[in-house]
């Protein structure tokens, strides 16, 4: 049994960020792993070691600001779950807060959960768009497509690795050319869309990261991909040349 | 004064009459011209109504619950001018007024009822005063995103606030418009629908505001219509769903007609609404307590209600052969739920065409398409007998629907909507359902329109009758 945490799925809930969570669980399904989600909402208590998927998500300042300061208190747990190799996938705003701080426009300094050695400026314009990018998963260049919407740039320190290069878009900060993190089995990155769901790859990836930690059989039967496919494949043609 | 308003209403009409010639719709352009030339147009033009000015703002159902109003303004005996569908913005209401108005610039009209973009709505307030101001809902459209829906609430309320003798007719289910009475301090006519029993909606997981927007605690509810729609309480201060003046509840739809009761100060009335939509019961009971509101005796209220005929994408109706279609636009999770909801009730099997786009009037994110519960239609699969998904995003909508569980053998991806069309009304399905969004809407039902039938008012009536 694979057991799938969705945090704060009440306070999250608008940015179709949540197909993420579905296309984890379906892919799941579909191939008869056992599967389980639980939603954790605010002053929830959250057992990190019977969680073999998590997913953070973003939100607006408001709502943004309520997870901040009630995940806070989770903070020594989750970091040594990840430690342990928790697989995580954090998008836009909980990538951002996963980091070391958050700078806003007037300089002040707002703490970050600092579990991943990255920080996130204000900029002055919103990196708004569609996104390719390449990544690189079990020695396999894999591409994936798109959507970013950040008013922040994100700069990644040596320990943390991006979770790709991008093809187009603007990526973590427009600047160095990298989309998102990666550290341990925590993958960040500012592609809504939502990223899994046509970037199947990655999605299988996570289930095979997740049955590795439990020690079960990491070989995945193959689904028709047909659908997924394609929709990337579009992308890719509108974005990148030749593709 | 009179020379320059004459020459920006001519300037005007003769860029509307320009733009038809080159093919163009058109129906802004006259108000962009003619405030170019003269910028007092609006103000001049909007202040020769003999009775008064209503607005409509808020996120869904503008249009409907607009031209509801004006069929029940019309059935009372009184010229009512209106916009056209979706020219909401400050020039689409300067063309209103340019488009009834003579060359010398004199227009007449007893009553003007507008539907005003919650974004311009400072904007037209600061040249047009209204005397009753709708506000039908606040929900996230796939426009805005990060905090853009409390910056609009927060604009609307503040450019309420500077308006003198007003009174607002209010969504009294919607904690974000409920709480414009007290915090405007106008004079509110509350709206709602009573508590609905045994009807299955979609699961609403897009909830806007679970927040009191007094005191910031979270909100309790003793149900929900749909979305954050329903009956609800701030525990920590006295803020709660006010008690509606005028209350509907749902009795009956059969195809095409939606059958509801209404009171109002004790009385109670039944309301046939050519429509069907949960949603639009919410239109039809914020028209209803306009013509109240403006002395409207009961029986003309329902007549004028009975006249209303859906305009395009809502809910249109069609029929090819002997098959009835509906063309329903779609912008948002919430407008989009309530869709598949009444898809959901129409009776028999069904055909059913989605059209994604992502040019900028449809929003080019797409994600917004991962909030809408298309779960439901998996539990319903043996209702329904097909997908045709089409448009620029014709394989994301086809993706969001094979991880809602519906089998992939149902779902056919064709990218053009020209054959796209054909082969939907080609289905087993007894009847067909399409869902459109912005820019593909104009498209399909030009297309539609020269396959199928349009169903006229009178063929609406006539099928409410059998
Ligand atoms: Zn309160």
């Amino acid at each position: 049994m694979l057991s799938v945490c969705h945090l704060y799925p009440d306070l999250l809930n608008l940015y179709g960020d949540r197909g993420n969570v579905i296309a984890f669980l379906q892919r799941c399904r579909w191939r008869g792993i056992p599967v389980d989600l639980q939603e954790v909402n605010m002053g929830d208590n959250i057992n990190f070691s019977q969680i073999d998927f998590l997913f953070l998500g973003g939100g607006s300042d408001r709502e943004q600001n309520l997870m901040a300061a009630d995940l806070g208190k989770h903070r020594d747990k989750l970091a040594q779950a990840i430690d342990d190799g928790l697989v995580v996938l954090s998008i836009c705003g909980g990538y951002q807060l996963l980091g070391q701080y958050y700078r806003t426009l007037d300089g002040k300094e707002i703490p970050g959960l600092g579990i991943l050695d990255h920080y996130t400026e204000a900029g002055e314009k919103r990196l708004i768009g569609n996104v390719a990018i390449e990544m690189e998963l079990d020695g396999r260049k894999v591409k994936a497509t798109g959507f970013e919407n950040h008013g922040g740039k994100t700069i990644l320190k040596d320990d943390v690795k991006p979770l790709g290069k991008v093809l187009s878009g603007y990526g973590n900060n427009g600047e160095d050319g990298y989309e998102g993190a990666r550290y341990k089995n925590v993958f960040c990155s500012y592609l809504h869309g939502p990223l899994l769901p046509k970037n199947q790859e990655l999605t299988d990836y996570l289930i095979k990261q997740a049955l590795k930690r439990r020690g079960m059989e990491e070989k995945l039967t193959a689904i028709d991909d047909s659908v997924e496919q394609s929709a990337n494949e579009r992308m890719l043609k509108r974005l990148i040349k030749g593709a | 004064m009179r020379l320059c308003l004459s020459a920006a209403v001519a300037g005007g009409k003769l860029s509307s009459l320009m733009s038809k010639f080159a093919g163009g719709r058109g129906s802004s352009l006259p108000g962009v011209v003619a405030r170019r030339i003269y910028p007092h147009a609006l103000r001049e033009l909007s202040t020769q109504g003999k009775k008064g000015i209503i607005m409509v703002t808020g996120t869904n159902g503008k249009t409907t619950t607009n031209n509801m109003l004006a069929k029940v303004i019309e059935a009372d005996g009184h010229r009512v001018i209106y916009n056209e569908e979706g020219a909401n913005l400050i020039t689409g209401v300067t063309a209103c007024f340019v488009r009834y108005s003579t060359l010398t610039g004199k227009v007449e009209f007893d009553y003007a009822s507008l539907e005003v973009d919650e974004a311009s709505f400072p904007k037209v307030v600061k040249e047009v005063q209204p005397n009753i101001v709708v506000v039908t809902n606040f929900f996230r459209d796939q426009l805005d995103r990060y905090g853009e829906l409390d910056k609009t609430v927060q604009v609307v309320r503040d450019s309420l606030k500077e308006l003198k003798d007003v009174t607002l007719v209010l969504n009294a289910d919607d904690p974000l418009v409920a709480q414009l009475g007290v915090t405007t301090g106008h004079n509110a006519v509350y709206y709602g629908i009573a508590q609905q029993q045994g009807m299955e909606r979609a699961v609403a997981q897009t909830r806007e505001s679970r927040f009191c927007p007094q005191c910031g605690a979270e909100l309790q509810y003793k149900y929900y219509h749909y979305s954050q729609l329903g009956d609800y309480s701030c525990e920590s201060c006295d803020f709660k769903r006010p008690r509606p003046d005028v209350e509907g509840s749902e009795i009956n739809i059969t195809e095409g007609t939606y059958i509801a009761e209404v009171c109002h100060s004790g009385e109670c009335s039944s309301l046939n609404l050519h429509t069907t939509g949960f949603y639009n019961l919410y239109n039809g009971l914020a028209a209803f307590a306009v013509g109240r509101i403006l002395d409207i005796d009961l029986t003309t209220i329902q007549e004028g209600l009975k006249m209303y005929s859906p305009g395009i994408g809502r809910m249109e109706r069609f029929r090819y052969n002997e098959k009835p279609c509906f063309l329903n636009l779609v912008k948002n999770p919430t407008g989009y739920n309530e869709g598949l909801a009444t898809l959901l009730s129409l009776p028999g099997t069904k055909d059913v065409f989605m059209a994604l786009n992502d040019n900028a009037a449809d929003g080019r994110d797409i994600s917004w398409i991962w909030d809408v519960d298309f779960e439901i239609l998996a539990k319903h699969q043996q209702e329904l007998e097909h997908f045709i998904c089409s448009g620029t995003r014709a394989e994301e909508i086809a993706l969001r629907l094979k991880y809602a569980g519906v089998p992939t053998t149902k779902i056919n991806i064709i990218r053009e909507l020209g054959d796209a069309i054909p082969a939907v009304l080609q289905g087993e399905g007894e009847t067909v359902y399409f869902f459109s969004t912005y820019t593909a809407l104009w498209p399909s039902q030009r297309i539609l329109g020269s396959l199928a039938e349009k169903e006229g008012q009178h063929a609406v009536g006539m099928s409410s009758v059998s």
